[in-house]
């Protein structure tokens, strides 16, 4: 009558040293959402759409529940949304459990190795709450002395989730070692960043700008390099710079390991039409709005808006059908417009001109641009830099920066800025800026820059802070677009209801089949997603975010 | 006629104890005679009476028999079950021949419940059976698919497709899944039938309640249908011969209608038109084939090369040399011209008429001590479908030997091969009507498109403008050699002993293998615009055995007004331990399919390997049954039988399931003995707990973690997938049985000499306990599987009625059968504070829509959703009308269900139910007028909805911008016709157009469908003994002859996937007309 379980382990068996390595990566594994197109912590959706920097792209009715997310106005029983924070809450569980293992570790296992998993599954258990608080803010919070009725039915939100990100985010700093066997593996550098990063987010700016000092002068990546910036930007996006001195920490992406969910699954929908690389889907097309914004006046960004001014406005092939013929925009322009954003007539990359219409889903609905970082390049497919297992071959070995250290750089300036030093905060700056400036990081056409790519630094001391602020925040959006951060900047600066409007009100006028139709940010509600309703209606001590 | 001699020798047995305790009386003497059948053979095991005493004896093998009779006034009664009882007095007379007919009476079939043979007379229980010939007249491969509409109370679900899974219910839908009953097949309990050959089966029972299922217990809850397979019979020929052929052809009928190209450019303009309108705004025409004017223009070529709507006349000679389709490392190149006229019509292109062939050769006989049959069947039926196809060989050889006078040994085996190809949908093709499937695809592509290009190739939506359909035609070519078998063996070895005349013990031991291999090839493609970019091709195996050892002993005996019979039985089983494994590999050197195996796709790691195990679940089982009948005319049944199961924890493991009903046969009343209308009148009550576990995984009493490559590895060192854990079961060690409580009041008439048969139930099942998922939060780790506790009541109630009135037009016997049940199901209790069932399995999503909500009060898998009060008219109405997302003119009003004056997700409300209220059959018989005879067979299901999801893919424009669209959208509504309701067509999915469940998509199901009507003849008697022959019937049939309903797709026969996934139809595989002929010879 007794028939045992066959193809599973119990509990006791994963209380050996490979067991418990086995259960953190499990909780790394994590990262990659593993199911979906929005659940991973490339946050695409939750970072880049929301905030302003593409929208979902491809044709209305795709993915039609994504519609009112990106309109701001999600319904709570949003199946994208309960992806997202299911997946967060998978993660924290295999923190948790392992945690919960850990007590109990064979006594072979050397203490040494006990307290560097640990803090490797607090960082990442930071990590998930971190997701969380940005995107949800009210989550609630469960660790490892909570489970399945063992207290987590009696769960409640509303407590502050900073203090228990910071303690994670701490242990892991004051445990973790500054090297790791493997190259994806968190380390104490990582840690130092992301707790940074938390404290950056709840303006703790002194506090952050010691760790940031630290970082800045003596962080190295998990293989020993000290951080630093590679020097031309577009390799930041490449299989063969994985791992990057840049690389504070990184969603490891591979390809042909047996399963694509290793292979940002995230991004499978995030490739050209019916043409070019993948050829399918068609999500996550740059804005107009973003686009704009790599509009330069000598060499600078115009930090007062005016690059949504018809004259600065670059020039587009919207409803340019495919055989008529196209000059692409002349003016000058930040060179990383064309390592972020795919238009007609330009490289896309290795794949010939990028041909316009043709490779666009609905152009009268998504708008004339195609996504360009994180698509893979001809040189890697043949390489072997694509899992070419699924349905399309859009997914890739791209490793995806969670924090990069010209990110770090940037963080630092903002805190700096809000301390006063505005001149380090400028000297933060241009260092991003000036590797950008590399003219053998231009995108080339038959030998030329294929733009005219006009960037330069600040030269000027700063000495207003408003225009300080402003400067390391617009910096943020041209170095970082698409990365995933965008939305989430705006909303701690406070600005996402005013920015964020007239963001819609403008993309409004660019298609006729606008997504943004009626769309409006509410201020005080639209800051962040509602708590499931499934999640709302099993657990009882949960509140509703505001407006939801 | 073969099934009622199966019982002779049961017969003779119990004729033979009546001998034996009979009494000698002082004036007896002897009376002799011969009992012959309507054939003239001799009947061996009849039963004769000296009416009003206890002695009697039995016929012997000729039908010879000697009695001694008390007086002249003697009257003999001669009883055989199946055949009328017949009462002749004895007179003078010392030797009495007789002649008896088969019964007319349905009151009077055999009723093979599994463990025990009975007369429908002596059921207490709720029973019902099938003739064997009712059901091979329909011409479909698997048997489950025959019940439909023969049983009162049974639901079908199953769609046209050879060789698809159906799923049978038992008086409605008891449990949140494993609604399946159980199927036992000469004793063995099996989880599927589908490898049966119709033309084998000798007995069809299902027991529909605890009085007559719970003799199965812990497995019974959702009913038990008991096959048996025909068997050689003692006397008469030595040898016989049947061959059962039919043949046929099956028409794919018409699809639904797509707009031709012109319309399609016509509509596509319109929907610019149209998203102009509500954004206040001019419209903008564009489009990569009809161009940017105000008129749109269906280009010269839809692809050149990279280029799509190309306008001008090209040189084909110098683009046939730039033409590439096959070198994947150069730029594809087609060139492709538009479809003229009403354009490609996808459904005829993917279908055909489909020929159909099942033949079978029985031969039986039997020795002095041996009877033996053999059974041949051979099934090829194509599906309508390119490529679909369904074959299936088997063996059948039952046998029994007379090792001693009262010792018998025999077996029953089958061997089957079973192949079925290019099934479509989940679930062995259960799942085919929620599924995006080739049917779909069909609809799906615009008629503009050409099924090939210029130069051979096919075309697709590599032009661009379309949206992403792939060629199905091209999709079925390209799995035209994919490959799927499965061989299995089924039988059992059983002796039975009398050591003395009453009692039967039985021991069973029997088992089934099943083994199957399966290979596919996907190609590359390049006609579409999402295309596969990998050779892929997979291979996989497995094999599964189980066991099933029962023991029973059967007591039987009359004594005076009392008649008793006690079964007890002991059985143990396993369902079946096995492993499964696949392969898949990429990009092989070559797609030779003589090069092609997972050794030579590319090595490395895009060459994935995996495999499963499972041990099955055991069974142990103790179990009785006691009958007891005074004077024949009151009945007692009690059932008991106790369970365990290794699906539960040890201390919930055992489950006891007790039943009892009572019969009166009020006929026998003297009160009624008088009524010259009643034949016989039987009231029936039983009341009983099965049990079910179906619906319990195995280890759900264990906390378990898992390793996995998809949800658990991670490529640490940013190249390969490090192993990684996670935790994937939380356990329960507290679950237990599900039980299902059944109250059943029957009336079984026989009126009017028998020209009218009544048998009508009346019932309740209250499933309780029932075993589910009761969500919990992610908090837990969405990836561990929650526990299935048991929370949560059903409700089925129903009648179940058969009427059948037989007689005589034209001196040809006619027979009308009507059967038909009432079923009422409700979801009565859910776990504590919850108001419908929140699993994710019972909450599927199509596209973003979720149609189904198993709420409180409402049936399973009920479609849920806002309600569409009409269309917007104006933006005056928009404004006067509750707040909506998304509302404008020309869309979907919602109805404010909770007049907040917003429409939010708390206006939701219940769109219908996908489960019939009623489901019924009526057959219609001429037996022989003539050398003639006809049968018609109708069917009808009444009061069901159906979501068709299909309309979302066909009556939207942004659902898949370009797709192909359906004729209807020309009276949708638009600014200046107006129209209440089809829908806007304009490029905007939002909260009021196309995003939502809602009642837009919900059409009444009903339909009635004029099923089968075949007409036979038969060769006259003269002829055939000329040709040494017993039978020869010729016969044509046609099948789904027309079908009467209001519903809007392809065909209202929607099942799915049931029980969650219930009236979904996607790409529904219709049930199409068919011819069929065919022959039935015996010799």
């Amino acid at each position: 009558m007794e028939v045992t379980p066959t193809a599973s382990i119990t509990n006791a068996q994963l209380t050996s040293k490979a067991g418990l390595e086995g259960s953190i990566i499990g909780s790394y594994a994590m990262l990659h959402g593993r199911g979906g197109f929005y659940a991973g912590s490339t946050n695409w959706l939750w970072g880049s759409v929301l905030g302003a920097e593409a929208n979902k792209g491809t044709n209305s009715g795709d993915q039609a529940q994504v519609n009112e997310i990106q309109a701001y106005n999600p319904q709570t029983t949003n199946n994208s949304v309960f992806e997202k924070y299911s997946a967060c809450y998978e993660g924290v569980a295999r923190v948790n459990s392992f945690l919960r293992l850990l007590p109990d570790a064979d006594p072979t296992v050397e203490e040494e190795d006990k307290t560097r998993m640990e803090a490797e599954a607090k960082f990442l258990r930071g990590h998930y709450y971190f997701e969380l608080k940005k995107i949800f803010n009210n989550a609630p919070y469960v660790d490892e002395t909570k489970d399945y009725k063992e207290g987590v039915e009696d769960a409640t939100n509303g407590s502050d989730l900073w203090p228990m990100i910071v303690a994670d985010f701490t242990f892991a700093w004051d445990n973790l070692p500054e090297t790791q066997g493997a190259p994806g593996r968190a380390n104490k550098w990582a840690a130092g960043a992301y707790l940074a990063k938390a404290l950056l987010f709840q303006k703790k700016w002194a506090e952050a700008k010691a760790l940031f000092d630290n970082i800045i002068a003596n962080g190295k990546t998990a293989k020993g390099e000290k951080y630093g910036l590679v020097p031309l930007y577009g390799d930041l996006f490449r299989v063969a710079n994985d791992n990057n001195k840049e690389s504070v920490f990184a969603i490891q992406a591979a390809a042909a390991t047996g399963t694509i969910n290793n292979a940002n699954p995230d991004f499978v929908l995030n490739f050209t039409y019916n043409g070019g690389p993948a050829g399918c889907c068609g999500f996550f097309q740059p804005s107009f709005e973003l686009a704009n914004s790599f509009r330069t006046a000598s060499g600078l960004p115009l930090l007062d808006g005016s690059y949504t001014a018809p004259a600065n406005e670059l020039k587009t092939d919207q409803l340019v059908p495919a055989a008529t013929a196209f000059v692409p925009d002349t003016g000058p322009i930040d060179p990383r417009l064309d390592h972020s954003v795919g238009r007609r007539g330009l490289p896309y990359l290795d794949h010939g001109l990028h041909p316009g219409v043709a490779w666009i889903r609905d152009q009268n609905y998504g708008g004339p641009y195609a996504p360009k970082k994180f698509i893979w390049t001809k040189a890697e497919e043949s390489s072997g830099g694509v899992d070419k297992s699924s349905w399309t071959p859009g997914y890739t070995a791209i490793n995806v920066a969670i924090i990069r250290f010209a990110d770090v750089l940037l963080m630092a300036a903002e805190a700096e800025v809000e301390l006063g030093n505005l001149e380090k905060a400028r000297e933060y700056v241009n260092m991003v800026r000036t590797r950008a400036s590399n003219p053998a990081g231009f995108v080339m056409n038959g030998g030329a820059p294929a733009a005219n790519y006009v960037i330069n630094i600040y030269a000027t001391a700063w000495t207003d802070a408003t225009l300080a602020r402003n400067a390391v925040r617009f910096e943020r959006k041209l170095e970082l677009s698409g990365e995933g951060h965008r939305f989430f900047d705006l909303v701690r600066w406070g600005v996402a209801a005013t920015t964020l409007n007239a963001y819609l009100a403008y993309e409004r006028t660019k298609v006729s089949a606008s997504p943004f139709l009626g769309a409006s940010f509410e201020a005080g509600k639209a800051e962040y997603m509602p708590i499931p309703q499934v999640e709302m209606d099993i657990l009882k001590g949960l509140t509703q975010n505001p407006g939801y | 006629m073969i099934m009622k001699e199966l019982y002779r020798r049961l017969s003779l047995s119990l004729a033979l104890l009546l001998m034996l305790s009979s009494t000698v009386l002082a004036q007896e003497r002897m009376v002799s005679g011969t009992v012959k059948d309507e054939n003239g053979d001799g009947m061996p095991g009849v039963n004769i009476l000296v009416k009003g005493t206890a002695s009697g004896t039995a016929s012997d093998a000729d039908g010879k028999f000697n009695l001694s009779v008390p007086s002249n006034d003697a009257v003999l009664v001669f009883t055989f079950i199946g055949y009328g009882t017949k009462e002749v007095s004895v007179g003078s007379r010392t030797v009495v021949d007789e002649v008896l007919v088969p019964d007319q009476t349905s009151l009077d079939e055999v009723i093979v419940t599994g463990y025990s043979v009975e007369s429908r007379r002596e059921v207490t229980g709720a029973v019902s059976s099938v003739k064997a010939s009712d059901l091979t007249v329909v011409p479909t491969g698997n048997i489950e698919q025959q019940l439909q509409g023969r049983v009162a109370g049974v639901t079908v679900v199953t769609n046209g497709q050879p060789g698809s899974t159906s799923q049978i219910r038992v008086r409605g839908f008891g449990a949140f899944g494993g609604n399946e009953p159980l199927y036992i097949v000469d004793g063995l309990p099996v989880g599927s039938t589908e490898f049966l050959n119709p033309d084998d089966i000798e007995t069809t029972t299902v027991l529909k309640d605890a009085a007559a299922a719970s003799i199965y217990g812990a497995r019974a809850a959702n009913g038990v249908i008991v096959y048996t397979t025909k068997k050689g019979v003692k006397g008469g020929k030595t040898l016989r011969v049947s061959l059962d052929v039919l043949g046929g052809f099956t028409d794919p009928g018409e699809g639904i209608d797509i707009m031709n190209p012109a319309d399609h450019a016509k509509w596509t303009w319109k929907a610019f038109e149209n998203t102009g309108f509500n954004a206040g705004e001019p419209p903008v025409y564009t489009h990569p084939q009809f161009g940017t004017g105000s008129t749109p223009q269906i280009p010269d070529y839809l692809l050149v090369g990279s280029q799509s709507g190309v306008n001008g006349t090209l040189d084909l000679a110098a683009e046939r040399e730039k033409y590439n389709v096959t070198d994947f490392s150069k730029d594809i190149y087609q060139v492709t011209t538009p479809a003229e006229g009403s354009g490609t019509n996808w459904y005829d292109a993917i279908t055909r008429t489909a020929p159909l062939f099942r033949g079978t050769l029985g031969i039986s006989g039997n020795s002095d001590k041996s009877r033996y049959y053999i059974g041949i069947g051979v099934q090829e039926q194509a599906g309508i479908l390119n490529y679909q196809n369904f074959r299936r060989y088997s063996l059948r050889v039952n046998t029994e030997f007379d090792l001693l006078k009262n010792l018998r040994l025999g077996e029953n085996v089958q061997f089957t091969y079973r192949q079925v190809r290019l099934l479509q949908g989940a679930g062995g093709g259960s799942g085919s009507s929620d599924d995006e499937n080739d049917i779909l695809t069909a609809f799906r592509m615009p008629t503009i498109i050409p099924i090939y290009d210029e130069f051979g190739g096919y075309a697709g939506t590599r032009a661009a403008g379309f949206n992403n359909p792939g060629n199905p035609v091209a999709n079925l070519d390209r799995q035209k050699d994919n490959r799927g078998f499965a061989s299995s063996g089924f039988g059992n070895v059983y002796l039975e002993f009398e050591p003395v005349p009453d009692l039967v013990l039985r021991s069973s031991i029997g088992g089934n293998f099943n083994s199957f291999y399966t290979w596919s090839y996907f190609a590359r493609t390049y006609e579409n615009s999402e295309n596969n970019s990998a050779v892929t091709y997979n291979e996989g195996a497995g094999q599964v055995f189980g066991w099933t050892f029962t023991n029973t002993a059967n007591w039987k005996k009359t004594f005076d007004d009392h008649s008793l019979d006690v079964l007890v039985g002991q059985e143990a089983l396993n369902t079946g331990e096995g492993r499964n494994m696949g392969g898949q590999g990429l990009n092989p050197f070559s797609e030779d399919r003589d090069f092609v195996t997972l050794s030579t796709t590319t090595p490395g790691s895009t060459r994935t390997v995996g495999s499963n195990y499972f041990k099955g679940v055991n069974f142990t089982s103790y179990f009785g049954r006691i009958n007891y009948g005074f004077k024949d005319k009151y009945l007692v049944s009690f059932v008991l039988r106790r369970d365990g199961s290794s699906r539960f924890g040890s201390e919930n493991r055992w489950g006891t399931f007790p039943a009892g009903s009572v019969g009166w046969r009020i006929s026998e009343e003297n009160f009624l003995q008088g009524s010259s209308w009643i034949d016989d009148l039987k009231i029936r009550g039983g009341y009983g707990v099965m049990g079910n576990s179906n619906n319990v995984d195995p280890n759900n009493q264990y906390f378990l973690y898992a390793t996995g490559v998809d949800p658990a590895s991670y490529p640490i060192d940013n190249s390969s997938a490090a192993e990684g854990y996670y935790r994937s079961r939380i356990g329960n060690s507290a679950a237990k049985w599900e039980k299902a409580i059944t109250m059943n009041i029957g009336f079984d008439g026989s009126f009017f000499n028998s020209k009218l048969d009544v048998v009508i139930d009346f019932w309740r099942k209250d499933t309780e306990d029932l075993l589910f998922q009761v969500p919990i939060t992610v908090l837990n780790g969405p990836n561990a599987t929650p526990p299935f506790v048991n929370v949560g009541e059903m409700l089925n109630r129903g009648v179940d009625l058969q009427i059948l009135t037989r007689g005589k037009i034209a001196n040809s016997d006619y027979e009308l059968t009507v059967n038909g049940g009432f079923l009422h199901n409700e979801i009565v209790a859910l776990n504590e504070g919850a108001t419908y069932l929140q699993i994710a399995d019972a909450d599927p999503d199509f596209r973003g829509i979720r149609p189904i909500r198993n709420q409180l009060g409402q049936s399973i898998s009920s479609f849920f959703g806002y309600k569409v009060m009409g269309l917007f008219q104006s933006t005056e109405e928009v404004n006067a009308a509750a707040t909506q997302d998304g509302a404008a003119p020309g869309r979907f009003r919602y109805q404010d269900i909770n007049g907040d004056g917003e429409i939010t997700v708390d206006d939701r409300t219940w769109l219908g139910s996908p489960v019939p209220k009623f489901t019924g059959g009526i057959t219609f018989k001429i037996k022989n007028f003539r050398n003639f005879d006809l049968e018609m067979y109708m069917f009808t299901s009444l009061g069901n909805k159906i979501f068709n999801m299909s309309k979302w893919y066909t009556d939207f424009y942004p659902s898949f911008t370009g797709a192909a669209i359906a004729q209807r959208v020309t009276g949708s509504w638009t600014p200046e016709n107006g129209g209440n309701s089809i829908p806007i067509f304009e490029n905007n999915s939002n909260f009021s157009t196309n995003t939502q469940s809602n009642s837009y998509y919900v059409e009444d199901g009903s339909y009635f469908r004029f099923q089968n009507i075949t007409i036979g003849y038969n060769l006259p008697v003269a002829t055939l003994s000329r040709m040494s022959l017993e039978k020869l019937r010729l016969f044509v049939g046609l099948n789904n002859i027309f079908t009467i309903t209001d519903y809007d797709g392809l065909d209202p026969s929607v099942g799915g996937d049931v029980d969650f996934r219930y009236g979904i139809d996607i790409g529904n595989f219709p049930i199409t007309r068919s011819f069929t002929f065919g022959l039935n010879l015996g010799f």
